[in-house]
């Protein structure tokens, strides 16, 4: 066990939110300065962020896998935090994700979804991971928890290659209707340097989230440390003699 | 003279369970011959103190050592077919009869299933042994699990409650095991509130106040 | 100490004995499954065709969503002294798991063909391609208490275990369901159905090998 502080100290790390209001500034101002898509129109800014976005889910699910993995080597609580840390940023990206495309895909194709084998497969860790953030509401035990959490982080990691397969393959044999099949846009330089800004700041963005996340992890985790250590209620002392016996 | 090893020692262990802390800062040992009465208040810890002496729980602080094993390394899958551990609550399966409740556990040690029918006549229950066990009053499942007792002859008993919900002749029984264990070199540890009964039984006693031994 | 196939059998019987007493799968899950099988008609409509083109699909979802009742019902059951006596006994939780997937495995065979025959029976389905059957089958019965046996160890408390198991399960059991699907599918379509079998196979390989890792850790936490 690595000795612990008595007292907590305050987050008082900044360059965090300004790293995230830096990114997410550049990210608007580039999809907003370059031209619109010649056949989408304004419709194909939605694209520097839901590109990104998809992008950071997989790179935070990845990173979950790998500290999961850490976890059950070094059985360290930190490698625990950042692999809940990078769930939590990956779940909400996959969401962004999604909702976005179904915003782009409803004008565009016509319908909000289409079984496009990466779209389905984005939907599907959206769950696993989902179900990952639920099992870590089950137990207050830290090592319980982080040791089960890491059992699941790492059978994700061999299943979902898996899945990747099984659903990747299914598409090659059920190609969509042409009508529906996504149309890669043909993108000049100037929109591709754009998409390229915008993953940049995103990642970079990931970076400032996870500091900020794991920070507010190993808060919690002192807390409850400290709640459970020091001048913490005794278990046996919430029961005293009954009050009729005190009155003899 | 060699000293004989101990059969258990705890040392500096505390325990926790969300925020309350259990136990803190155990320092106990258990010789061969020994027959300990735990005491204490509902709470006080010690159901919390056998299941560490059974190396079921998981500690905070301090080490554990039982029948020559670290609890805290694999060693202790070794010896945990050694300890002879009933708990406050039948773990029989509901569904299943005495006997093949008892069979079950016989033969998950390499037994045969007859030492368990053996075992559940030597509790009195060689009548009841096909009854479910769900079927069975609390008295008659306690007697069930000290059945147990007897199939696996454990060298180190660790008894939660032991003479609660049986009868006079169920309680000589439990005593007697007690004896024959501690005879032959074993240990008991005996967590009651019956203090008359375990008394009698007890080599020494100790109390669990406040989360610490006295 | 008895031998490590001895456990697994040891673990598989108990199990085989108590659902025996309390008909848990037969008289809740198995007829769950059936309604299940009744209601998607009343939904979507009763022509013919059309049902007779989703059945199989209809009848794997319905497997896979229910079958997971199947894997949890014992975990979930077990007590606190239950789960500590099985600790003491000395038994390798790795045969433990085996022994209790195999449980499972031959419930949701019982389970898979009830209901495959009651699939026949309501949507009228052509057994072409029908002996890719048996084989997918017993696939599937693995790979889905393997992963179900898998995910209870994971949550182990009882009380979350009913609603969080087939969370995690769900997702994580699709290579089985598009295997199974499509094997048949390709049966039917003339092509060959190998290489589905084989993801399923390596799927249930997989799960066996995650779940003998993982089962000693998982005994020790609760």
């Amino acid at each position: 066990m690595t000795p612990r502080e008595q007292t907590i100290e305050r987050p008082t790390s900044v360059w965090p939110w300004i790293t995230m209001g830096v990114a997410g500034t550049v990210t608007f101002i580039a999809s907003m300065a370059v031209g619109p898509d010649a056949v989408q129109g304004q419709l194909s800014r939605i694209m520097y962020v839901h590109v990104p976005a998809a992008w950071l889910a997989y790179l935070a699910f990845f990173v979950t896998m790998a500290a999961s993995a850490m976890y059950l080597w070094r059985k360290d609580l930190a490698w625990d935090r950042r692999a809940a840390s990078s769930a939590e940023i990956g779940v909400v990206f996959t969401g962004l994700a999604i909702g976005l495309g179904m915003i782009w895909a409803k004008p565009t194709w016509g319908v909000w979804w289409t079984w496009d084998a990466r779209l389905t497969l984005t939907a599907i860790m959206f769950f696993v991971y989902l179900g990952y953030l639920a099992l870590r509401r089950t137990t207050t035990d830290l090592n319980a928890r982080a040791k089960r959490s890491a059992i699941l982080g790492v059978l994700a990691v061999v299943q979902v290659p898996l899945v990747h397969f099984s659903v990747v393959w299914w598409r090659t044999l059920h190609q969509p209707p042409t009508l529906l099949k996504p149309e890669p846009i043909d993108m000049d330089t100037s929109m591709l340097v754009t998409l390229g800004i915008a993953v940049v700041s995103f990642t970079v963005m990931y970076v400032a989230m996870m500091f900020k996340r794991i920070e507010l992890a190993r808060l919690e985790d002192e807390i409850t440390e400290m709640q459970q250590t020091a001048d913490v209620p005794i278990a046996g002392e919430a029961v005293t003699a009954p009050a009729l016996e005190r009155g003899a | 003279m060699i000293e004989n090893p101990p059969v258990a020692r705890l040392d500096g262990v505390s325990v926790r369970a969300g925020n309350v802390q259990i136990l803190r800062d155990i320092d106990l040992t258990i010789d061969p011959g020994d027959a300990l009465g735990v005491f204490g208040a509902n709470g006080a810890g010690k159901t919390t103190i056998l299941r560490v002496l059974a190396t079921l729980q998981p500690t905070a602080t301090g080490s554990v050592e039982v029948l020559g094993a670290d609890a805290t390394a694999d060693e202790r899958f070794t010896v945990r077919p050694r300890i002879g551990y009933i708990g406050h609550v039948p773990a029989l399966y509901p569904e299943l009869t005495l006997a093949e409740n008892l069979g079950f556990f016989a033969r998950s040690r390499g037994l045969d299933e007859s030492v368990a029918a053996s075992a559940l006549a030597d509790v009195g229950l060689a009548g009841a042994a096909d009854r479910r066990a769900d079927r069975c009053s609390h008295g008659m499942q306690r007697r069930a699990e000290f059945a147990r007792i007897l199939v696996s002859s454990p060298v180190f008993l660790l008894l939660d409650e032991p003479h609660s919900a049986l009868d006079a002749d169920a309680v000589d029984l439990v005593d007697a095991i007690v004896h024959r264990t501690v005879d032959q070199g074993g240990a008991a540890v005996l967590v009651s509130h019956d203090r008359a009964r375990v008394r009698s039984l007890a080599t020494r006693t100790v109390e669990i106040e406040g989360g610490i031994l006295r | 100490m008895i031998g490590f196939g001895s456990q697994a059998a040891l673990i598989a019987r108990r199990d085989i004995l108590r659902e025996r007493r309390s008909g848990e799968v037969l008289w809740v899950t198995l007829p769950f499954g059936a309604i299940a099988l009744l209601l998607v008609p009343l939904a979507v409509g009763t022509d013919a065709p059309m049902l007779r083109q989703i059945g199989p699909g209809i009848f794997w979802v319905v497997v896979m969503l229910f079958g997971v009742f199947i894997s949890i019902r014992q975990t979930s059951s077990e007590t606190d002294a239950q789960r500590d006596q099985l600790a003491l006994s000395g038994l390798d939780p790795a045969a433990v798991y085996f022994g209790r997937a195999l449980a499972s495995f031959l419930f949701l065979l019982g389970f898979q063909l009830v209901l495959g025959f009651v699939t026949v029976v309501l949507y009228d389905i052509s057994l072409e391609g029908w002996l890719i059957l048996p084989l997918t089958f017993v696939i599937v019965a693995a790979g889905l208490s393997l992963l179900g046996t898998l995910a209870a160890g994971i949550v182990a408390t009882g009380q979350n275990a009913a609603a969080l198991v087939p969370l995690l399960v769900a997702p994580l059991s699709i290579p089985l369901l598009i295997g199974a699907t499509q094997a048949l599918e390709a049966l039917q379509l003339g092509r060959s159905s190998l290489t589905w079998v084989l993801m399923m196979i390596v799927t249930v390989i997989v799960l066996a090998i995650a779940g003998v890792l993982s089962a000693q850790p998982l005994q020790e936490t609760r």
